[in-house]
């Protein structure tokens, strides 16, 4: 009786403590995530909303590889030659492999850069399907909705387009556990990207009171820009005609050029009347990704308080790129390529110490070289005077240019900039992605295919005349122009087609300088094996060290791609470009 | 129904004996206070510190200063009475309240495993353990007692690193999973992620429990091996209070002479010209000589100023008024840099002689019915770097109380306050190696540039021409000197244990661990670099939480006839911690007065907080171990665990474990011999879990928010963003457990009476099912995180070995000497279908680190270096390979098609130890007692890639660089030379590639400690009021020998699957100690 009493005892007390342990709520394995959304949530018209605001957020490329950048900066400017790497040897070094056109397809960079497009390509992925699953969107804000998530879809395709050529097409019916890791890479998405812009253009309202949103006339622009891509002169010209005609910015400002050339640049002038499609760009925002972060170490080195940033004099200008901007005494460029000869080249500080004599080339140049090139001796903005080798990190290296675009001025520091984090390079202005001036010369250059040479002169004149506006060179202290400024229009009409093209070509490298189109028209044009094998030879001369044995070799038009996409993938789904 | 009669008769019982724990009594045989002393059986000493342990229990009491002990124990109970040293013996309770004890010295050590849930016997176990003397975890003065078990334990490998405080890789029987792989920490019951807080002298007994079979009673979180810490407990009847007092007081040297050599000012303006002369060469044109310091004639020069106001390598004099003028009218933007021509020692200048002290006071006693421990403790630990410190104050307070004779009520209680302050390196500390670090910023800075300017502020690289190192003396002043930062947290648990039926203990026990940090940290403006800081910058933040456990458990003994039993089953809910954080930043305050600045006075003030729930576990386990007549042991372990971790499809695992032991001595045929004293052959078998690798959000598809990665400013305004959302995370609702299955095979030897002592244990872990972050093709959208799957595999496979000897020296001398061995082989056995490999960390571009399927985790992988080019046809001779050239490296043509690119790089070293070991030796002659330990580390390579740095004169043009640059490649030296011959480019060729020229035998052997020790006479001390005293000097990380050039060779990481990469690392150098332990 007592071994039963105590076994009794036992259970009983065996089982409070059982109950004890597990009296908790059935559900205690249920720990709920924390600090974020489930779809249900987002499946509403706030969470699209939402959503749609993270994938225009991806137009700078965040978090990603600044090779990603909105402004192509690398991929545009560094392989087109309008820049080199800048700074010294070991610095970043994974991008000499770039410059020197020798970029491997497993550099993790080329990997980040292809990731990002594909992220934002995901993203305005998701806004498509969510916004179907939402039921309290109404038809109009619908079709906006659907409008601007297939614009940036394009854009980032197009952006592949131009760097990849060849790369899957993915749009909002694949994703995670369906067959999306399947989907092989192929040229033939040009059509893709024309629907989307298509759609856009259709359906997307004229102005919007958020300044940052697509409209139509972005999409049109993106849309003509595709048919000149693929040279459908004649439908991109009818684009042009009309958005040249009608074509107003989302702000509701008729599209126009803006008056004053270097006011294109400044963080203080974003959304104006040139501003065709721009990826905006803010501080005070707790992360600097939200500035133009990707163009943090494209400022001047060792400046100080004396000039911008701190870091790291990347990007820095090409003397092919300076010297371009030599103009004949009628002011018009040199369009048989004398540019870089000894007569014509400008005279550089190359290999003068800040603490040396030098006085800046005294001939004939184009007002935009100041506004696109640092250089000795002339004003930086409104800092000093660049003082040329103190600010270049090393200049038997990369050269005695800085880049001066999309460079923030003193009297913005803190105000129109980010100074937040390790750099203070970190500035709000917008980064163009497409201008009324890039435009007008886009339509020049259709004009010329189409035959109507007259009417590409016309747009080139435009601009030409915008540049010309005196009250916009770059002035010195005392009010006087800081170099020989002299622009001219073209006031023969054109009547070769070949010249003209030449002309049109030309003004495009001079007005749309170190602004990340360069190497992308290049491929177009199909002539970047000579340009740049001629760009090579001037500057390999010149900085020995950096381009000594480099050469451009045909079937580098288009990058590798990422050899971890391809181990990721399979090789039988991702082929590599040829060349590689 | 059956309540309402049990209850009755309860109620009964209580009436008719009155009192409830009478009735206990009356049930259940009579606990009496047992008392007596333990002494040595040979010279009558008597022993302090014995252990008197009821079997099948966790009661037990060790003897005080006199020898004696007392404890409450019932006839039939019987009492296991150890000593280090000493045969321990069990006695039997009997009628008699006194117990005079004698043990034989130097027979076998009989030591107690703590191991999970109960307390066994070593003699009786069959699984893997590790024990380490509480002792050795003091001897080295550290922030963290973990660090302690280098060496010590055979089958755990520890890498760590010279910063008090830091974190370090601790690693049981290899790397199980692809990360995650800390073993679990228990400390007096409750699972704790950090053993940091704790002062190594409150600590009792730690115990590794390295097998399936010892560490499966913790199920799903064993895999990575478990290492159980007891503190102190007090002791009963003790009469008395016994006060004791430990003290340490030291200092580390920081091995300046250690330190690698860099250039002269001279030697590095010469070098400068001759890298013009051979980058010429190499290009084919004429040489120019135009650094803006060393002058324009081939014959480098140092100027008279490196900077003066905006003007760089002035030769001549300057205008000295006008300077102090500009920098009068503009303060910290003018600077006035004279060379130092003697040259800057930046590793000097950034290191100290570092004070080391360490306090613990002491108070153990008890009554009749309670004991109890309590100690304060303080160390104060400074880094060799400034600013780097380490303090740490504990209170501890552990009783237990006999509320009847069958019920005990315990706690354990501590309060920790413990601060870092200038710590670097991610993870705690640990990835100090692969840090750009101030140590590194020491090697960067060329000597020329002074510490200070002419002017008095801190010098650097605002002086033209040595790119973009920073001052690293002001980078640790000025960024630490105001900085705070501080944990401060409770830890303890509540305990009930209660002899519900002879030989029936159930335990509740109820843990917490309250946790809360705080930090400030200040960083000033300074333009003096040429990348400058340009804003004053504060930011402080804070968090707190709360983790939790219940646990409870019944053990019961069996004894039929030859047949003892022994039965334990529990049952445990937990969370690991739940609370939030927040922090925030802002610069530019008007004033930088501590007393003035705060988040509301600062511009761009930018907040962040966020809230963690912690994983909840819910558990049941069960072990039965059996043995007959002590000769053959059987052992069964079950535990199912459920965590929060996982999604509804597979949330709970179960693992089982078994092992057998073979006492063959127990056998009639050895009964005769008398060289082998004792042999236990084991081996087992057991599954474990681990789920510390994946996120507790892995099993949910989610979006997020996030200001960094999708906030846009949509209204084109230049301040402000709106909010966005993304996709953060893909779900996997079928993650489960990894399951690592152990095989361990050993054998446990005491030869000739306990002069020797031998344990060995082969032993091989396979993990299964290992969560692994399948990478996605980025056209999935690459900011969602990927969901981890269980689907790789690894293998980890090596032999631990201990030998113990002790003995005697003539009469008077005695030793013991212990030699702990872990051979350890680890390989990635598989990932993913497709995925043969992923990488790690890319460190200016070079990427030395793949894991790779059939190599071990983190190996380095890149170009092997065939030697440097000799001459031109050399080079044209070679397959083509990016940027080659004279003197540059050649590398092998792996795949031999002709060319070298990426295809053909290959493995090149990895930095898991192959061998890790340990030499204790300790002998006492009379009054004095001396200690030594070496340490060893085998086999591995370490990736040096501060050599990037330092031995090319493209890497950061102009920086500081080291004396490699005098032997760098020339065609004399050929193939000896030390570097690439020394040139700006920089292409794979030379700086830019990962290779085998980085790599070298990260082997060493290092003197961890020497003591000496003296321990006062009785005799003198009674008069002195104490009852103990001694004193001692010790010597730690005296001598290291080692092939490896860098700094230090302990070279660790933040993350497994990436490290042994050495940037810079914080070394482990040399300190002398002297300690005081007084008994009151």
């Amino acid at each position: 009786m007592k071994t039963f009493s105590n076994w009794r005892r036992v259970s009983l007390v065996l089982l409070a403590m059982l109950t004890l342990t597990f009296a908790c709520k059935d559900n205690f394995l249920d720990v709920p995530p924390t600090g974020s959304l489930a779809n249900a949530q987002l499946a509403t018209k706030a969470g699209v909303e939402g959503a749609l605001i993270g994938a225009y957020s991806m137009l700078t490329a965040r978090g990603f590889s600044r090779y990603a950048a909105p402004n192509n900066w690398v991929f545009g400017n560094i392989l087109g030659g309008d820049s080199n790497k800048g700074t010294d040897p070991g610095d970043y070094s994974s991008i000499n492999t770039v410059q020197r056109y020798e970029i491997e397809a497993t550099q993790g960079d080329l990997n980040s850069t292809w990731a990002a497009k594909y992220e934002a390509i995901s993203r305005a992925n998701s806004v498509l399907r969510l916004a179907a699953q939402a039921k309290d969107i109404s038809a109009a804000d619908l079709k906006r909705i659907q409008g601007e998530a297939r614009f940036l879809r394009g854009h980032f395709y197009f952006d592949i387009k131009k760097i990849w050529n060849s790369a899957p097409y993915i749009d909002e019916t694949k994703d995670y556990g369906s067959g999306i890791e399947k989907v092989p890479n192929t040229p033939g998405f040009w059509d893709k990207i024309e629907a989307d812009l298509k759609f856009a253009f259709d359906n997307l309202p004229e102005t919007s009171a958020q300044a940052g949103r697509v409209n139509k006339w972005a999409a049109g622009a993106m849309l003509a820009k595709a048919y000149l891509f693929q040279k459908k002169f004649s439908e991109a010209k009818g684009l042009f005609d009309q958005i040249i005609a009608n074509g107003k910015t989302t702000n509701g400002k008729k599209y126009g050029l803006v008056t004053n050339f270097a006011q294109i640049f400044n963080a203080a002038n974003d959304n104006h009347e040139e501003s065709v499609f721009a990826v905006q760009t803010s501080m005070n925002t707790g992360s600097v990704n939200n500035s133009n972060w990707f163009d943090d170490l494209n400022y001047p080195y060792n400046t100080g308080t004396d000039g911008p940033g701190n870091c790291c004099g990347f990007n820095q200008p090409s003397f092919d790129a300076a010297n371009a901007f030599r103009v004949n005494a009628n002011g018009l460029p040199l369009l048989d390529g004398s540019y870089n000869s000894a007569a014509n080249a400008l005279k550089h500080d190359y290999n003068i110490e800040s603490s040396a004599a030098f006085t800046p080339d005294a001939g004939t140049v184009d007002p935009r070289l100041d506004h696109a090139i640092g250089r000795r001796g002339i004003p930086y903005l409104d800092w000093i005077d660049h003082p040329g080798k103190n600010w270049i990190r090393s200049q038997p290296y990369a050269g005695p240019y800085s880049p001066k675009k999309y460079i923030y001025y003193k009297s913005q520091e803190n105000t129109l900039t980010d100074g937040s984090s390790w750099t203070r390079g970190y500035a709000t202005m917008n980064y163009t992605v497409i201008r009324f001036g890039d435009l007008l010369l886009m339509a020049a250059e259709a004009e010329v295919e189409v035959g109507s040479l007259e009417k590409a002169r016309e747009y080139v004149n435009l601009i030409r005349a915008r540049a010309a506006n005196p009250a916009s060179w770059v002035k010195k202290k005392d009010g006087s122009n800081a170099a020989n400024y002299v622009l001219g229009l073209y006031t023969t009409p054109w009547t070769s087609k070949d010249d003209a093209r030449t002309a049109v070509r030309f003004e495009r490298r001079l007005e749309l300088s170190q602004e990340g189109h360069r190497f992308f028209d290049l491929v177009r044009w199909g002539i970047q094996a000579d340009v740049l094998t001629k760009y090579l030879a001037n500057e390999s001369v010149l900085l020995t060290t950096k381009f000594g044995g480099a050469k451009f070799t045909a079937g580098k038009e288009y990058l590798p791609i990422p050899q971890t996409q391809i181990d990721i993938t399979g090789a039988d789904i991702l082929k590599q470009n040829p060349g590689y | 129904m059956m309540e309402t009669k049990l209850s009755q008769r309860w109620t009964d019982r209580l009436s008719k004996s009155g009192l409830l724990f009478v009735f206990l009594l009356m049930t259940s045989g009579l606990y009496a206070q047992i008392s007596g002393k333990i002494s040595d059986k040979a010279t009558g000493d008597p022993l302090i510190g014995a252990s008197v342990l009821i079997k099948g229990t966790t009661t037990g009491t060790v003897t005080d200063v006199d020898g004696t002990f007392s404890i409450a124990a019932k006839t039939g109970d019987v009492l296991m009475v150890s000593y280090t040293g000493f045969t321990a013996i069990e006695v039997a309770v009997g009628t008699d309240a006194v117990l005079n004890i004698t043990l034989d010295e130097g027979v076998q050590i009989e030591e107690v495993v703590v191991t999970g849930y109960s307390t066994t016997k070593k003699r009786d176990f069959s699984g893997a353990v590790s024990t380490v003397k509480a002792a050795e975890l003091k001897a080295v003065p550290s922030g963290n007692v973990e660090q302690q078990l280098q060496g010590r334990v055979s089958g755990v490998t520890v890498v760590t690193n010279g910063q008090p405080g830091t974190t370090s890789i601790i690693r049981v029987r290899g790397f199980g999973a692809l990360g995650g792989n800390e073993p679990l920490y228990v400390v007096d019951g409750v699972p704790v992620g950090s053993t940091d807080f704790l002062n190594p002298d409150d600590i009792e007994s730690t115990t590794v429990l390295k097998d399936a079979a010892s560490a499966s009673i913790y199920g799903a979180r064993a895999a990575n091996g478990v290492i159980v810490y007891t503190t102190k407990k007090g002791i009963k009847n003790k009469g008395k209070v016994n006060i004791t007092y430990e003290g340490l007081f030291g200092a580390t040297d920081p091995n300046v002479a250690g330190a690698p050599k860099m250039l002269t000012p001279q030697q590095q303006a010469d070098w400068t010209h001759i890298a013009y002369e051979n980058n010429a060469a190499a290009n084919g044109t004429a040489v120019k000589y135009n650094h803006p310091q060393y002058g324009t004639s081939k014959q480098a020069t140092l100027p008279d100023y490196l900077h003066a106001n905006g003007q760089n390598g002035v030769r001549g004099s300057v205008d000295l008024a006008a300077i102090q003028a500009a920098a009068a009218a503009s303060p910290g933007t003018v600077f006035l840099i004279k060379p130092n021509k003697e040259g800057t020692d930046w590793y000097d200048a950034i290191t100290r002689t570092a004070g080391i002290m360490r306090h613990t006071l002491g108070f153990q006693g008890g009554g009749d019915n309670s004991k109890f421990y309590m100690s304060l403790g303080i160390q104060d630990q400074e880094g060799i770097l400034i600013e780097n410190r380490f303090k740490r104050y504990t209170l501890r307070a552990n009783t237990e109380f006999n509320l009847t004779n069958k019920l005990r009520f315990g706690q354990t209680l501590q309060f920790t306050y413990r601060s870092v302050l200038a710590q670097q390196g991610d993870g705690g500390g640990a990835g100090i190696a692969d840090d750009e670090s101030q140590v590194l910023s020491a090697y960067r800075m060329p000597t020329v540039i002074p510490i200070r300017d002419e002017l008095g502020q801190y010098a650097s690289t605002k002086a033209g021409g040595f790119n973009n190192p920073r001052n690293p003396v002001r980078s640790l002043d000025l960024n630490n000197k105001d900085d705070r930062s501080y944990n401060a947290g409770g830890f303890g648990n509540l305990y009930l244990e209660f002899d519900l039926l002879k030989n029936l203990l159930i335990r509740t026990s109820i843990g917490g661990n309250y946790f809360s940090s705080f930090f400030k940290n200040y960083n000033y403006r300074y333009l003096g670099d040429s990348e400058p800081e340009a804003s004053n910058s504060f930011s402080e933040g804070s968090s707190n939480g709360f983790g939790w456990v219940n646990t409870n458990t019944a053990t019961y003994n069996l004894k039929l006839g030859k047949h003892n039993f022994n039965i334990l089953a529990g049952a445990e809910i937990l969370n690991t911690g739940k609370g939030r954080f927040i922090n925030g930043s802002g610069l530019n305050p008007f004033s930088t007065d501590l007393d003035y600045v705060n988040l509301n006075v600062v511009q761009s003030p930018v907040v962040n907080s966020g809230l963690f729930s912690g994983v909840n576990f819910e558990s049941l386990f069960s072990k039965l171990d059996y043995n007959l007549n002590d000769r053959y042991y059987v052992s069964a372990t079950v535990r199912r665990d459920g965590a929060s971790r996982f999604g509804i499809n597979s949330r709970y695992g179960v693992f089982p474990a078994f092992s057998a032991a073979w006492r063959v001595t127990g056998e009639d045929f050895l009964k005769s011999n008398t060289f082998v004293t004792d042999l236990k052959v084991r081996g087992g078998w057991g599954q474990m879990g681990n789920s510390n690798n994946v996120d507790p959000a892995n099993q949910y598809s989610l979006y997020a928010a996030n200001r960094g990665n999708s906030f846009y400013p949509i209204s084109g305004q230049n301040s402000g963003a709106d909010e966005g959302y993304f996709r953060s995370r893909i779900g996997n609702q079928d993650a489960k457990w990894e399951t690592s299955t152990t095989v361990n095979v050993g054998f446990d030897a005491t030869l000739l009476n306990g002069k020797w002592e031998i344990v060995a244990d082969l032993w091989s872990k396979k993990t299964e099912d290992l969560l692994y972050t399948v990478p996605l093709p980025a056209v999935v959208g690459n900011s969602a995180s990927a969901p981890a799957v269980n689907i790789a595999t690894m293998s980890n496979r090596g032999i631990d070995f201990l030998v113990i000897n002790r003995g005697k020296i003539g009469s008077k001398v005695t030793y013991d000497a212990s030699w702990t061995s872990s051979i350890l082989k680890n390989e990635i056995t598989y990932l993913a279908p497709n995925i043969t490999f992923f990488g790690g960390a890319g460190y200016r571009g070079v990427s030395p680190i793949r894991n790779q399927v059939g190599q071990p985790i983190s190996s380095f992988f890149g170009y092997n270096v065939l030697g440097y080019f000799k001459d031109k046809a050399e080079v044209d001779g070679a397959p083509a390979q990016s940027g080659k050239g004279v003197g540059r490296f050649r590398y092998e043509d792996i795949n031999g098609d002709g060319k070298i690119d990426p295809k053909d790089r290959t493995n090149i070293g990895n930095p898991v130890p192959k061998y890790t070991g340990g030499i204790v030796f300790n002998v006492s002659f009379k009054n004095f007692d001396a200690g030594t330990y070496l340490y060893t580390s085998l086999g591995n390579s370490i990736f040096n890639f501060s050599k990037w740095f330092t031995d090319f004169h493209g890497s950061f043009e102009g920086s500081g660089k080291g004396v490699n640059a005098l032997e760098s490649w020339t065609p004399a030296l050929g193939n000896n030379a030390k570097a690439p011959i020394w040139e700006s480019a920089s292409n794979i060729s030379t700086n830019a590639g990962e290779n085998s020229w980085y790599v070298e035998d990260g082997s060493y052997l290092r003197v961890q400690y020497l003591s000496l020790g003296y321990t006062l006479p009785t005799t003198m001390i009674r008069r002195l009021g104490l009852s103990k005293a001694r004193l001692s000097i010790a010597g730690t990380n005296l001598l290291t020998f080692t092939k490896y050039t860098g700094l230090d060779p302990a070279v660790g990481g933040a993350v497994d699957t990436n490290f042994g990469i050495d940037v810079g690392n914080y070394p482990t150098t040399r300190g002398f100690t002297l300690g005081v332990s007084l008994g009151f």
